[in-house]
C-alpha cells in the first residue's frame, strides 16, 4: 500500500495526514486528546480497554480510534453524547473490580485510571457487590505485580513480546478473573524490565527499586540523558524534596530511545552520591582548590607531560583540553581511553550498546583520537612520562593493565575524578581535582549514531566539584601566571602582580 | 456463537412467509447417521461419497464452484448466517501468501449439538465438504477445529482424513489431479470464545484464544496472516451437496432469503428433544408440536431461545408469529444463530434462566475488551441477587444499563451476547424481576451479605452440603 497524505477532518477541524495512520494518531499528532489504555505508540494494537471512542461519520456507533485506519475525508469527533457515554461506561467497567487502594499504591498521583475518573468517572457508584481479588506475584529482580489493580491492557505482554522479545509475561485465566503471569520457569529478568513499570498505565507493574520509597507527587523532574552506554537515551530524572535522585525514567525520542531504556541506565545512579572526591587533594591531604590548583600547574610543566582522557568527558571538556595544550603545553601529547565494553546486547525492539563510554565518537570529532588505540600506543611505549593529567570521571571503573602500564611509569598523577576510586590509591597521585557528574554539570555527548545530544544540570553538586572545562582554563591561567611571575623574576616581565595578556 | 446485532426492538408482526409450492423434504446431511458404521469410508463410498469430489476436482473451474454456491443461497450455519458464496469471494487475491480454509467445529453455544452428529456419524461428508471448498478458493491447507470435548468426534474425523488420505483423496495430486490439500485437525481445549471467528484463529496459531480485531476481516488477514475462509461444519458438509444437485435444487427448500435446509437442535421441555434436520421457513409451533412432539406432561409454553443462549427469548405469543428463518428470526429482535432452539415451560423461573445465562457468559468472557470482561461478571452477580430474592429499587435499571454498556463495544460479539438476552428478559419478563425487587435500595452491607447468601467455607462444614450450601453463588471463583 502506498502511503499518501490525505485531507481528514478531526472535530471539524481539517487536517492532513499519511494515510498509514490510525486515528488516535492523528487526534494525538494534532493536539486533541482521546484517553487511552492499551494503545502505544510503540507497541502494536490491541485495542481492549475500549476507552478511545471517537465517533466516525457514517459509523453506526463509536468505534476504538486505536484500531481505526485513517480514510480520505474522514469526518472524526471526539466529544459528543454518545462518545462521552461510552467512556463513562468502560470507566465504570474498571473501576468495579478495582481495589480503590490509592492511599497505598505507587501509581498513585500518575495514574490514568485517577486521571481519567475525573473526566469521564462517576459521581456514586453502582457496584454492591463483592470485588474479584487477584493475586500479587514477584515477576522479576525489579518489577512486583499487583493483580487486582491489573486492567489487563496487555502493554507488557507486548512489550515482552515485541521490544524485548524475551516473551515472558502472557494472560492467564478468562474473563474478570484475568492477570498477568509469568511463563512457567521463566522470570523477567532481561534487562529492559522496567520499561514494563513504565508503560503500566496502572499500579499494577511497580518496580521494587522505587517501591514505597515516596509519593510521586513529592517528586520534581529535570530533564536529562543517561551516559551509561554510548545510545544516549533521553531521560527524566524524579529527584525528591532533598534533591536526591530516586529514579530515571526514559523520555521520548524517537530518534534515539523512543520511549524505551534499559535497567542499567536506570538504576545507575547511586554513584552519584556514593564515596564522592569531596574536596580537591595535594599529596593524598584536602588542600584549597587555589593550592591545588597552583600545585597541578606547577606539575604540568616539568618534562614529558601527557593529558589522557576518558571517553566520559564531554565535547567541551575535549575542546578545553586541546585549547589547554594548544596555548600552554605545546610539547605534551594528547591521549584518550575508554571504559571497557561487552558484546551489544540486541533485543527485537531495542538494542543495548556494549560500549559502556557515552562520547567515543566525540572524542574522535574534537580530539581525532580513537580512545582504544590511543590508550595502546601509550601502553606500548616505554619513555617514561613525568606528569600525567587524567581526566577520568568513569564510575565504576576497573583499571585495565594498560592504563595500569601507563600510570605504572608515571612519575605523578593529576587526577580529575568523580569518586574515591582505586586510582587514587594506585597512581603516584600528587593532585586530585573533583569533578561533576553529568547530573551536575552541562555539556555535549555523540552518542553511536554521531546524534549530539546536549545535557544539562539536574542538581546541586554533590561534592565541590568543577566543571572540566573552568578547570582547564584555570589551569591555563594558572600557567601563564606562573611563567610571567618566573620572567619577573628573572627581570624580563612586566614588575608586580600579574600580567594580563590582551 | 452467535454473530448477529440485531436489536432487541419491540417485536413487528413476522411477513408473510413466500407462498412457495410444497416439496417434500427428507434429510439430507444427516440421513445416513443411524446407519451402522456411517462413520467409514467403505459406507460412505457405497452410497456415493468423493464421488462429487472426484467428478470436480482438477476438471470444473474453481471460479464456477464458487458461482455455484452463491447461486445456491447457501448462509452460514454457524450463527451469522452470512451468505458463503459472497464470503468466499472476499477473499485476498494475489496476495503471494497461502490461503487457508478453517472450519469451525468448536460448537460451544449452549442448546446446538448438531456438528457433533455429523462428526461423530458421518465425518467423510465433511471431508469431502472441505476437499470441494479448498479447490474452490485454492487453498492448499485446511484446518478443522473441534471442541476439546468432542473426543470420539476427534477420533472418528482424525480417522476419516487417514482414510481419505490413504485413498488419495487428501495430500498430494489429489485425485491424481493437479491438486494438493493437507487436513489438519485442531483441538481447542474447552473455550467457548474459540468458536468465535477470529478467537479460533489465535488458538490454532498456538495462542491464547482472544478475538481479533476487525478489520482486517479473515478473508483478507486471517489465520497465521493469510487469507482465511472460516465457515461452520454444517455449511460445509451442505456445499457437498449443493454441488452434487445444483443450486436450484438447494432453493426449492427454504424462504426467498433463506433457501435450503437446516438442522435445528430441539432441547427443552418438549417430548422428543433432538436434532431436526428440515427445510428453512418452517413454522417454531410445527418444530414444536409436530417434530418434538409438543410439551412434556401437557404444560404449557413460556417462552423459547430460538437460535442458541444468546439469541433473545422469545415469548409464547412471539412462538406463533415465528418461523424458522433468518428474517422472521430478525424481525421478532431475536435470531436464527445456531439453530439450537430450548424450549421453556410454565414452570420455569425466568430469573432462574437468565441467572444460569449469565453465569455461563462470565465464565466464558476471554477478559480482553473492558466491557466484556466486568461487564459479564457484574451481570452474573445481580442477577445472583436475584435468584436469592435480594433485588433492590434500582437494580432492574441497573441490569439493563450495564447490558446496554456492553453492547456492541467490544472486539467480538460475546458482550452482545451476554447482553442480548439480559435485555430481552427485561423486556419481556420484567414483572419476573419486579416481583423479586425488595421496597427497599441497597444497603452498603458488603460482607454481611455474603455470609447471608453465599455459604463460606465455614458455613458448609456447620450445615452439611444443604441445597443452598451447593449453589456457590458469583463469587466462588475469585478467591
Amino acid at each position: 500500500m502506498t502511503i499518501k497524505e490525505v485531507k481528514i477532518k478531526i472535530d471539524d477541524k481539517e487536517v492532513t495526514v499519511p494515510s498509514n495512520w490510525t486515528v488516535i494518531k492523528a487526534c494525538h499528532e494534532n493536539g486533541v486528546d482521546v484517553p487511552h489504555y492499551c494503545y502505544h505508540p510503540d507497541l502494536s494494537i490491541a485495542g481492549n480497554c475500549r476507552i478511545c471512542m471517537v465517533g466516525v461519520k457514517g459509523a453506526p456507533r463509536p468505534v476504538v480510534a486505536c484500531a481505526q485506519p485513517i480514510t480520505e475525508n474522514m469526518e472524526v469527533t471526539t466529544k459528543g453524547k454518545d462518545i462521552e457515554e461510552a467512556r463513562k461506561s468502560v470507566m465504570e467497567f474498571l473501576l468495579i473490580n478495582h481495589p480503590l487502594d490509592c492511599p497505598e499504591c505507587d501509581q498513585s498521583g500518575e495514574c490514568r485510571l485517577q486521571n481519567y475518573s475525573y473526566t469521564y468517572g462517576r459521581d456514586h457508584g453502582r457496584f454492591h457487590e463483592e470485588k474479584v481479588v487477584k493475586s500479587k506475584a514477584t515477576m522479576g529482580p525489579h518489577v512486583k505485580y499487583w493483580g487486582s489493580r491489573c486492567i489487563v491492557c496487555t502493554r507488557c505482554v507486548r512489550f515482552t513480546d515485541e521490544v524485548s522479545g524475551t516473551g515472558d509475561l502472557g494472560v492467564i485465566y478468562r474473563g474478570d478473573k484475568s492477570e498477568i503471569a509469568l511463563f512457567p520457569g521463566k522470570t523477567l529478568d532481561n534487562p529492559l524490565s522496567l520499561n514494563t513499570v513504565d508503560i503500566c498505565p496502572v499500579g499494577a507493574l511497580v518496580s521494587s527499586d522505587f517501591l514505597f520509597q515516596t509519593r510521586v507527587w513529592n517528586l520534581h523532574s529535570r530533564p536529562s540523558m543517561c551516559s551509561d552506554c554510548a545510545v544516549g537515551c533521553n531521560t527524566r530524572v524524579d529527584m525528591d524534596t532533598k534533591n536526591a535522585i530516586k529514579r530515571i525514567v526514559p523520555r521520548r525520542n524517537d530518534q534515539v530511545n523512543k520511549e524505551w531504556m534499559c535497567d542499567y541506565g536506570r538504576l545507575s545512579f547511586p554513584y552519584v552520591q556514593e564515596n564522592r572526591l569531596m574536596k580537591p587533594m595535594v599529596d593524598g591531604k584536602d588542600a584549597p582548590y587555589k593550592d591545588a590548583r597552583k600545585a597541578a600547574a606547577e606539575l604540568l610543566q616539568r618534562k614529558n607531560t601527557v593529558v589522557l582522557v576518558s571517553a566520559w568527558n564531554s565535547n567541551e571538556a575535549f575542546a578545553a583540553v586541546k585549547e589547554f595544550v594548544e596555548q600552554n603545553l605545546p610539547g605534551a601529547g594528547i591521549a584518550g581511553y575508554a571504559n571497557t565494553g561487552r558484546a551489544d546486547e540486541v533485543f527485537p525492539g531495542f538494542t543495548i550498546s556494549g560500549d559502556k563510554n557515552p562520547n567515543r565518537k566525540g572524542m574522535r570529532e574534537i580530539l581525532g583520537i580513537d580512545a582504544d588505540a590511543s590508550l595502546k600506543e601509550l601502553a606500548a611505549d616505554k619513555e617514561a612520562i613525568g606528569t600525567l593529567l587524567l581526566m577520568h570521571n568513569i564510575p565504576g571503573y576497573a583499571i585495565t593493565p594498560e592504563l595500569k602500564a601507563v600510570l605504572d611509569r608515571t612519575e605523578s598523577v593529576i587526577l580529575m575524578d568523580l569518586a574515591k576510586t582505586d586510582l587514587l590509591k594506585y597512581g603516584n597521585v600528587a593532585v586530585a581535582l573533583p569533578t561533576l557528574s553529568t547530573f551536575e554539570k552541562s555539556g555535549t555527548f555523540v552518542n553511536k549514531d554521531g546524534i549530539h545530544q546536549k545535557f544539562l544540570p539536574v542538581m546541586e553538586p554533590a561534592n565541590f566539584g568543577r566543571h572540566e572545562v573552568e578547570m582547564m582554563h584555570d589551569l591555563g591561567r594558572e600557567i601563564k601566571s606562573q611563567a610571567d611571575a618566573g620572567a619577573a623574576a628573572n627581570g624580563h616581565g612586566a614588575a608586580g602582580g600579574m600580567k594580563v595578556k590582551a | 456463537m452467535a454473530d448477529a446485532q440485531t436489536p432487541a426492538a419491540a417485536p413487528t408482526p413476522a411477513p408473510a412467509p413466500e407462498p412457495k409450492p410444497k416439496v417434500p423434504f427428507s434429510p439430507i446431511l444427516l440421513k445416513h447417521i443411524n446407519e451402522p458404521d456411517s462413520h467409514t469410508l467403505a459406507h460412505y463410498a457405497a452410497r456415493g461419497g468423493y464421488e462429487t469430489a472426484k467428478a470436480h476436482i482438477g476438471i470444473t473451474v474453481p471460479g464456477d464452484l464458487i458461482k455455484l454456491v452463491d447461486d445456491s443461497g447457501l448462509r452460514g450455519r454457524g450463527g451469522a448466517g452470512f451468505p458463503t458464496g459472497k464470503k468466499w469471494s472476499f477473499l485476498a487475491k494475489g496476495t503471494g501468501k497461502p490461503i487457508y480454509l478453517a472450519v469451525n467445529g468448536d460448537e460451544s453455544e449452549p442448546g446446538t449439538f448438531k456438528d457433533r452428529y455429523i462428526l461423530e456419524r458421518d465425518p467423510h461428508q465433511l471431508v469431502e465438504g472441505v476437499i470441494l471448498t479448498c479447490y474452490a478458493i485454492g487453498s492448499k491447507h485446511a484446518f478443522i477445529y473441534l471442541r476439546g470435548e468432542f473426543i470420539l468426534g476427534y477420533q472418528r474425523l482424525e480417522a476419516a482424513v487417514q482414510e481419505a488420505k490413504a485413498k488419495g483423496y487428501v495430500g498430494k495430486k489429489i485425485f491424481g489431479k493437479d491438486a494438493d490439500l493437507t487436513i489438519t485437525v485442531v483441538r481447542g481445549a474447552g473455550a467457548y470464545i474459540c468458536g468465535e471467528e477470529t478467537g479460533m484463529l489465535s488458538s490454532i496459531e498456538g495462542g491464547r484464544g482472544y478475538p481479533k480485531i476487525k478489520p482486517p476481516f479473515p478473508a483478507v488477514s486471517g489465520l497465521f496472516g493469510c487469507p482465511t475462509i472460516v465457515n461452520n461444519v454444517e455449511t460445509i458438509s451442505a456445499v457437498v451437496h449443493i454441488v452434487k444437485n445444483g443450486p436450484a435444487w438447494h432453493k426449492q427448500w427454504g424462504t426467498e432469503k433463506s433457501p435450503g435446509f437446516k438442522i435445528f437442535c430441539l432441547s427443552g421441555a418438549v417430548k422428543k428433544p433432538g436434532i431436526y434436520e428440515v427445510p428453512l421457513g418452517i413454522t417454531m409451533r410445527e418444530m414444536i408440536e409436530v417434530h418434538g412432539g409438543g410439551l412434556k406432561d401437557g404444560r404449557k409454553l413460556k417462552a423459547v431461545i430460538p437460535g442458541g443462549l444468546s439469541a433473545p427469548v422469545l415469548t409464547a405469543e412471539m412462538v406463533d408469529k415465528c418461523t424458522l428463518d433468518y428474517e422472521s428470526l430478525a424481525s421478532l429482535g431475536s435470531m436464527l444463530g445456531s439453530g439450537g432452539i430450548t424450549v421453556l415451560d410454565e414452570e420455569v423461573d425466568m430469573i432462574s434462566a437468565i441467572y444460569n445465562t449469565m453465569r455461563f457468559y462470565h465464565h466464558e468472557s476471554c477478559g480482553q475488551c473492558t466491557p466484556c470482561r466486568e461487564g459479564t461478571g457484574w451481570l452474573e452477580k445481580v442477577a445472583h441477587r436475584f435468584h436469592h430474592n435480594d433485588g433492590h429499587q434500582g437494580d432492574v435499571e441497573l441490569l439493563g444499563d450495564i447490558a446496554k454498556n456492553m453492547r456492541g463495544r467490544t472486539i467480538c460479539v460475546l458482550a452482545d451476547a451476554a447482553a442480548m438476552p439480559m435485555q430481552s428478559y427485561l423486556q419481556h419478563f420484567k414483572k419476573d424481576f419486579e416481583a423479586k425487587v425488595k421496597e427497599t435500595a441497597f444497603v452498603e452491607k458488603q460482607r454481611t451479605y455474603r455470609d447471608e447468601i453465599t455459604p463460606t467455607a465455614k458455613s458448609i462444614t456447620a450445615t452439611g452440603a444443604g441445597p443452598s450450601a451447593l449453589d456457590v453463588g458469583s463469587n466462588q471463583g475469585s478467591r
